[in-house]
């Protein structure tokens, strides 16, 4: 073409044997972003991830509301892992005005973030299954996850963005015989996740779809900065429960789940463990924490702190989330800034998928832990 | 979603018992007039005993059906009967559209949910029929750039491929639609039609996922004939013939599975991608393309492409169980009839009602068709089990599988076979 | 043969759950049990009393009109709005309450957490659709109507699997 083009655009030649495919937000196997893959035969030779078709303006929005009003806000980008993400604005906030946690109120945040993480984390092993093809992996995680949402919502009120964690505490307490209700259903959940080793995980099928596919070495993962189970799957130990204990987590007897392959198998199969790992967490929560006792500070009605910046972070279903906060001295931050896990995740995904076959694509990109709407923001 | 049901009023209850007895007349009197007229002037009726058949002769057979008899049993014993009823299209359509919704309910238990409800008081028995007439009332829309005559005949041309795979397949001693001495090859020969006619019809749709669903389901099937055909010659090497109808014949005392279990796994294997169900569905249903070589088919396209794929599931396992499981065979498991009741007739009070020419069919043929619906659905129950607990496969494991390991195993089987029959402890001829 | 023993046991797996319970919930025949009335706040102590988060209900009888709900949803929704209304209280020399419009609320109830006069809790009701979006703009009358929800439905364990009956 001879006309002229307009600046930041450049011509690229069409190779007769690379086809440039797009698997865009409108696929059945691609979640909320779209992925320009190039592929030569059956082999993919480049991908280019394009996330920001969720982006909201979460960062922006909270520059012009007060801490607590921004609380449904910020909850948003995560639905169901909501107190997660407001975890470490929480803890920052705290930190910024200058108030103490009751100690039953910790325990209770422990609770309600150890049952949110395992909610997400059957939703994503539901989306695994379903892009893999294997319709079962779908249906029961989706069913076993009500078990959880139904104690969520008597906890919380809603099933779904909760809007529970409150700087100072949590906003309400548990109902009244919630310790055993809890009880049932957690260990009627954890003999159900049992389950799916036999039809997911030990499935010769499934392993040989996973197996090998995707290997993400120790160091790369620690050089690329990938976090959470994508990294505990290589063969790192961190997780910022027991390095940097938040909360009632210095109290707990927390083990961290660590496998040496760093393939697809292994990154599937981390969250799983976690999840056995959090119903123990729940369990001994629910013993230790004390029986009486308020769950929540009063603040002052327009709280504000003097001028400080500073930065928390708490582990969620995707990887280390974490929150900084500038304050300088008015009821609005003067800038929230969300770490997320599927943020720093996203760099592994041209990383991995480059020289693997297409039809490895869902199972590798998927495995990564990779939540569209919390990249986005 | 439950349909609220509106509240019964008795003017409305007549108002719908009026118009469709309207209706009803008026079709009769438009259609069915002239029908009669056509059938009373061009088609040569029959002559029982002595007269033409009228319809004051049916109004007796009407009050005392025991005259009617013999010509049923005439009618029963035609070729027409045979292809549209018995043992050919009618019986397997029906038990086709038995197995989709048993296939839905079943998975449903699986993953511990509920299936189809609402549609029919039981836990959903009309869901069928509600899905049948909502297809017969869709818009068929063809693509502008599709190739119209092939595009528009690939979903008969597949509904009759099945069907005459259907037509070979035997389900009672004598009661088979195409009778062929090489039945086997027969079966063979129609089911090399299947991917042609799968290629013709995702080319004729001119879109890109078609396409690609087309060329996988193109490999698919040809990766997996071979071992199918492979892993059978073990049973045609041990009986001697051929023909479907005799290899049920020689398992009277025992099912040819025992013998040849390597056989049995390579041929369920190789029917599971020929049927293209989990886990080997890669042309249909993908999380890539889709759905395949079946996306721009709507309507009742749609509905005669699922009835040949279920037709066709119906005649594998058929298939299966003819070869491996014993057909028919089986004990009888109720007495025949009595003499008497055949030669005296049945006296109920001051009634007695005399059959001559009662027993339809022996009781040998009840016990051996409802052997044959057993053991059918047993392989029928696993063939859809699969989908419930497996993921898609993907195409190198496919092709390694069809082409090398399943080739493998067809020939141990083979070979299996040969040392039983050269070891001389089983031939054509039974034990020896 | 590893690859065999593991489809048996996949296959053994999935027989085994046809003998399970199904656990779905067959709205609208059965509809869940929540605890207690709905999301309550408690001014004095400053915490809140747990509950479901579903309409709101507004006590005409303590509600003085002081708008700190409506300042409350500003930030997150601006779904309250306060309407002047034909009615006469002690307490509420301004005459006006506040009106909620559904199609912009999200049910996070800030608003029941800003109330000082235990005039605005929720309650169990969530089946508000409407025709038209102005069908779901409730006024101080209509949030004054106790919902008159039948749910009974709630999840049982026993041997054979979960259940909501």
């Amino acid at each position: 073409m001879s006309a002229k083009l307009p600046p930041g655009l450049a011509l690229q030649k069409v190779d007769e044997r690379i086809m440039t495919l797009n698997v865009g937000p409108q696929h059945p196997g691609s979640g909320h972003m779209r992925l320009i893959i190039q592929v030569d035969g059956d082999y993919i030779v480049g991908c280019d991830p394009d996330p920001g078709y969720v982006h909201r303006g979460e960062e922006k929005m909270a520059e012009y509301r007060n801490y607590i009003t921004n609380i449904p806000h910020l909850e948003r980008p995560v639905i169901h892992d909501s107190c997660n993400i407001l975890y470490p604005y929480c803890l920052a906030t705290e930190e910024i005005v200058g108030i103490e946690v009751p100690e039953r109120a910790k325990y209770v945040r422990v609770i309600a973030s150890e049952l949110n993480r395992c909610v997400y984390t059957m939703y994503w092993l539901a989306i695994y299954g379903i892009f893999l093809g294997h319709s079962t992996m779908f249906m029961w995680p989706a069913g076993d996850r009500e078990l959880l949402i139904d104690l969520l919502e008597k906890m919380t009120g809603a099933r779904v963005t909760h809007a529970y964690f409150v700087p100072g505490g949590v906003r309400n307490d548990v109902p009244a015989n919630f310790e055993d209700v809890c009880l049932r259903q957690v260990n009627y959940f954890e003999k159900r996740i049992k389950e799916y080793a036999d039809i997911f995980y030990n499935n010769p099928i499934l392993i040989h779809r996973t197996e090998k596919a995707g290997i993400l070495s120790r160091e790369d993962a620690i050089r690329l900065g990938t976090t959470g189970s994508v990294l505990r799957a290589s063969g790192v130990d961190f997780d910022v429960r027991t390095k940097e204990p938040y909360d009632a987590y210095g109290e707990l007897d927390v083990h961290t789940n660590v496998l040496k392959e760093g393939d697809s198998l292994a990154r599937s199969k981390i969250p799983w463990m976690d999840m056995l790992e959090s119903c123990n967490i729940i369990r001994q929560a629910l013993e230790k924490m004390p029986k009486s006792g308020t769950v929540r500070t009063k603040l002052k009605p327009n709280p504000k702190g003097g001028d400080v910046s500073v930065y928390k972070r708490v582990e969620s279903g995707r990887g280390s989330l974490g929150c900084y906060i500038v304050s300088k001295s008015r009821p609005e931050p003067y800038r929230v800034k969300l770490s997320v896990g599927s943020f720093r995740n996203l760099i592994a995904i041209p990383y991995l998928l480059k020289g693997e076959k297409l039809g490895n694509m869902p199972a590798v990109y998927w495995s990564l832990n990779y939540w569209p709407v919390e990249a986005d923001r | 979603m439950s349909v609220i049901a509106p509240k019964f009023r008795v003017s409305e209850f007549l108002r719908s018992v009026l118009d469709n007895i309207f209706w009803i007349v008026v079709i009769l009197t438009l259609v069915g007039i002239p029908l009669l007229q056509i059938i009373l002037f061009y088609v040569p009726l029959p002559v029982y005993q002595g007269e033409l058949i009228n319809p004051f002769l049916t109004l007796t057979w009407i009050s005392h059906p025991e005259l009617a008899l013999p010509l049923v049993k005439a009618f029963l014993l035609t070729d027409m009967f045979r292809i549209m009823a018995f043992p050919g299209f009618g019986f397997a359509a029906l038990l086709a559209a038995g197995v989709i919704f048993v296939e839905r309910k079943m998975l449903a238990k699986l993953q511990l949910r509920v299936g189809p409800f609402y549609c029919g008081k039981i836990e959903g028995i009309l869901q069928l029929l509600g899905d049948g007439l909502k297809l017969i009332s869709k818009e068929i829309i063809i693509p502008a750039k599709a190739d119209k005559p092939i595009f528009i005949i690939a979903p008969l041309l597949f509904v009759g491929a099945a069907a005459a795979f259907v037509a070979l397949i035997p389900v009672a001693p004598g009661w088979v639609v195409a009778d062929v001495d090489l039945g086997l090859i027969g079966v063979f020969a129609v089911i090399g039609f299947f991917p042609i006619i799968t290629v013709l019809a995702s080319w004729s749709a001119n879109s890109k996922y078609p396409f690609i669903g087309g060329i996988r389901a193109l490999h698919q099937m040809v990766a997996f004939e071979i071992p199918l055909i492979l892993s059978l010659l073990g049973i045609v090497i041990l009986t001697g013939t051929l023909n479907l109808s005799e290899i049920v014949e020689s398992q009277t005392n025992f099912p040819w599975i025992v013998f040849l279990p390597i056989g049995a796994i390579v041929f369920f294997i190789g029917m599971l991608a020929e049927l293209e169900r989990i886990p080997f569905d890669l042309p249909e249903a993908e999380s890539e393309i889709v759905a395949g070589w079946l996306t721009e088919f709507s309507g009742m396209m749609y509905g005669l492409v699922q009835l040949g794929s279920y037709l066709k599931l119906y005649a594998f396992a058929a298939l299966f169980v003819v070869l491996f499981l014993g057909g028919w065979n089986g004990p009888v498991f109720w007495p025949p009839l009595e003499e008497t009741l055949i030669h005296e007739g049945e006296t109920i009070g001051p009634l007695t009602v005399q059959t001559p020419g009662l027993p339809i069919f022996s009781m040998e043929f009840f016990s051996g068709v409802i052997w044959f619906i057993l053991k059918t659905a047993a392989v029928i129950f696993f063939i859809l089990l699969p989908r419930g607990v497996f993921p898609r496969i993907r195409i190198d494991l496919l092709l390694d599988l069809g082409w090398l390991k399943l080739i493998g195993l067809a020939f141990v089987n083979i070979f299996i076979a040969l040392g039983l029959l050269y070891s001389g402890v089983i031939g054509p001829g039974g034990l020896m | 043969m590893g690859t065999a023993s593991g489809i048996i046991k996949a296959l053994n797996s999935g027989i085994k759950h046809l003998a399970l319970k199904r656990f779905t919930l067959r709205y609208p025949e059965q509809k869940l049990k929540f605890v207690g009335d709905g999301y309550q706040f408690d001014p004095t102590t400053g915490v809140g009393i747990a509950g479901y988060k579903g309409r709101h209900m507004l006590f005409h009888d303590k509600c003085t009109g002081c708008q700190l709900c409506a300042i409350a949803c500003e930030g997150v929704a601006e779904a309250i709005a306060m309407v002047k209304v034909p009615e006469e209280w002690k307490q509420n020399k301004k005459a006006i309450m506040p009106q909620i419009d559904y199609g912009k609320c999200v049910f996070c109830g800030l608003c029941v957490d800003a109330c000082p006069f235990y005039a605005l809790y929720m309650t169990n009701d969530y089946e508000l659709s409407s025709y038209t979006k102005e069908g779901l703009i409730y006024t101080p009358a209509q949030l004054q109507v106790k919902p008159d929800v039948q749910q009974d439905a709630e999840i049982r364990i026993d041997d054979r699997g979960a259940t909501h009956g």
